[in-house]
């Protein structure tokens, strides 16, 4: 069935559908992944967004159905050049796949030419559609999407995830579930709560530490986050991946811009300052930090981005704070940012030893 | 045997740590000065100038101690403390925050002659250690301010550190 992306400033691409066969409208986002898709498909981020794959033939490494990042769906559409309709060890393609989760798809699409316009104009709404005429572009272009993605995604009801280790209270803003693996596997005894709980009821679970989650869309749209890590920052040990380390940002007077060229892409390298050591982690944001307010703020950069010099990770310099814009996590991508939960617990553990010292001594 | 229990990118990483905390419990870092004590502690102390120098863009004065004219292994007969010939330290310390670093701390006895040796070379604001490896066993009251790594040990067993600029790699092996 042939179907067409239409861009918000009235470009088309024309395709064939697969998937469902809805009308879907979102943001569109160029991805650079060439593997872990399953994984970009089902992270909370990419709610309200319409995924475009780069890579020339998507699924043909297979597709992985243990790989989820959470359990239903989240992005809008899937745009692709072509796809492996059978895989050596997979029993499902694809687009097979993409059917099944009723996400709408369009293929053929020449993505490097649609890449290049991105690059080019910046990010924009898209429409996949049945038809192109004036009245389907008019359409795209009076559509204002919704703000309020992160309540969408976010956990309504609080819950546990027990363990024997520190108490970690994740305030969810899109959580996947690899960074839930993450602090499982450092035995993490951690709780997960809405995005809007205040710093009160968050206070009350008594944590070890705080974590604010990525998510998706601007940080500005959910004032109530930046309230509670003003209030919690001072008492507790947070860390911030993401949205949430925008939102730290935001929280202490520094200022947030788009990126020109945002990063979506599962391993791009990033230079950790004290060491000059070199990581290739997964990308997935649109907005970075303010060079300018960061340099008088009480932050230290602690990570650049190699390819375009962009803050992607910075530390308080006297509280125990800190915060990755990209994803440490990994999933999709190479687990070279795990360190960056180890470093979160070495900072707990690092401030629970000097308020032991401070009651022995007083 | 000797078995490796840390690498070099736990090591890397135990480094970049004790320097962000440096910074965060000294609220600016001017007055710092960094004393390495001979061997691997001077490479110990470098590593973390340069990780200062890397995020705050200043340059702390590093320099060498060398304690063996401190050392407590020798009789009191056989030392006479009026006549200790000292390396001079090259950097003043009057009134500065020293931070002395180490690669072991193990009896204190190393680092009470390096803080005698620090006295007799100045007269500091306030000594701080920071040591990659705390294996134990004090026997005197001495206490790290930043450790890289806890490994409680038995006093049969050895620590061995190795160093890049020294060693050819990075690690730590108990044996």
């Amino acid at each position: 069935m042939k179907r067409y992306l239409i861009l918000e400033d009235g470009t088309v691409f024309p395709g064939e559908g697969f998937g469902s066969s809805i009308i879907t409208t979102g943001q569109l986002v160029i991805s650079n992944n060439r593997t872990g898709i399953e994984q970009s498909v089902t992270d909370p981020n990419t709610e309200g967004q319409i995924i475009a794959f780069t890579i020339p033939s998507v699924g043909s490494s297979g597709i992985n159905r243990d790989f989820y990042e959470s359990i239903n769906s989240q992005c809008k559409g899937v745009v692709i050049g072509s796809s492996s309709l059978s895989t050596v060890d997979s029993s499902v393609s694809f687009e097979d796949w993409i059917t099944g989760l009723k996400i709408p798809g369009i293929k053929g699409v020449d993505v490097r030419a649609l890449s290049k316009h991105i690059s080019e104009h910046g990010e924009m709404k898209a429409s996949i559609m049945d038809t192109h005429d004036e009245h389907a572009i008019d359409q795209i272009k009076a559509l204002v999407l919704p703000p309020d993605l992160v309540k969408r995604v976010s956990t309504r009801q609080s819950y546990p995830n027990p363990n024997m280790g520190l108490k970690i209270v994740i305030v969810d803003l899109g959580l996947k579930y690899s960074i839930l693996r993450q602090l499982s596997y450092r035995d993490c005894n951690s709780i997960i709560v809405n995005y809007n709980s205040t710093a009160e009821e968050i206070e009350n679970l008594h944590p070890d530490g705080i974590i604010f989650s990525n998510g998706p869309g601007d940080p500005q749209d959910i004032p109530n986050a930046i309230k509670t890590i003003q209030i919690l920052q001072k008492k507790h040990p947070v860390l911030g991946i993401g949205l949430g380390n925008l939102l730290i940002a935001l929280a202490n007077d520094c200022k947030i811009e788009k990126l020109k060229e945002p990063h979506h892409e599962s391993s791009l390298a990033v230079k950790e300052v004290a060491s000059g050591k070199i990581d290739f982690v997964n990308h997935n944001h649109s907005y970075t930090l303010d060079q300018k307010y960061i340099g008088s703020s009480d932050f230290i950069v602690t990570n650049i981005c190699v390819a375009d010099g962009t803050i992607e990770g910075i530390r308080h310099e006297y509280l125990p704070i800190m915060g990755v814009l990209f994803e440490p996590e990994a999933a999709p991508g190479p687990t070279d940012g795990y360190y960056v939960f180890d470093e979160f617990i070495d900072l707990i553990e690092s401030v629970k030893k000097q308020e032991g010292a401070r009651d022995q001594w007083n | 045997m000797a078995k490796e229990i840390i690498d070099g990118q736990t090591m890397t990483r135990a480094l970049t740590r004790i320097t962000y905390e440096i910074i965060e419990r000294n609220k600016g870092i001017d007055d710092l000065v960094l004393v390495g004590i001979k061997t691997r502690g001077v490479f110990v102390a470098h590593r973390i100038e340069s990780r200062l120098k890397q995020l705050e863009n200043i340059k702390i004065p590093v320099a060498e101690l060398d304690i063996t004219p401190y050392r407590d292994d020798k009789t009191h007969d056989e030392k006479d403390i009026t006549n200790i010939k000292a390396e001079p330290l090259n950097i003043d310390i009057n009134n500065k925050h020293v931070i002395l670093t180490d690669d072991v701390l193990y009896t204190g006895r190393t680092i009470r002659a390096a803080m005698d040796a620090l006295m007799s070379a100045g007269r500091p604001k306030k000594i701080s250690l920071a040591v990659l490896v705390d294996r134990g066993h004090r026997e005197l009251p001495i206490r790290a301010d930043f450790v890289g790594k806890n490994i409680p040990t038995s006093q049969k067993e050895k620590i061995k550190v190795s160093m890049k600029e020294i060693d050819g790699e990075d690690k730590i092996e108990i044996e």
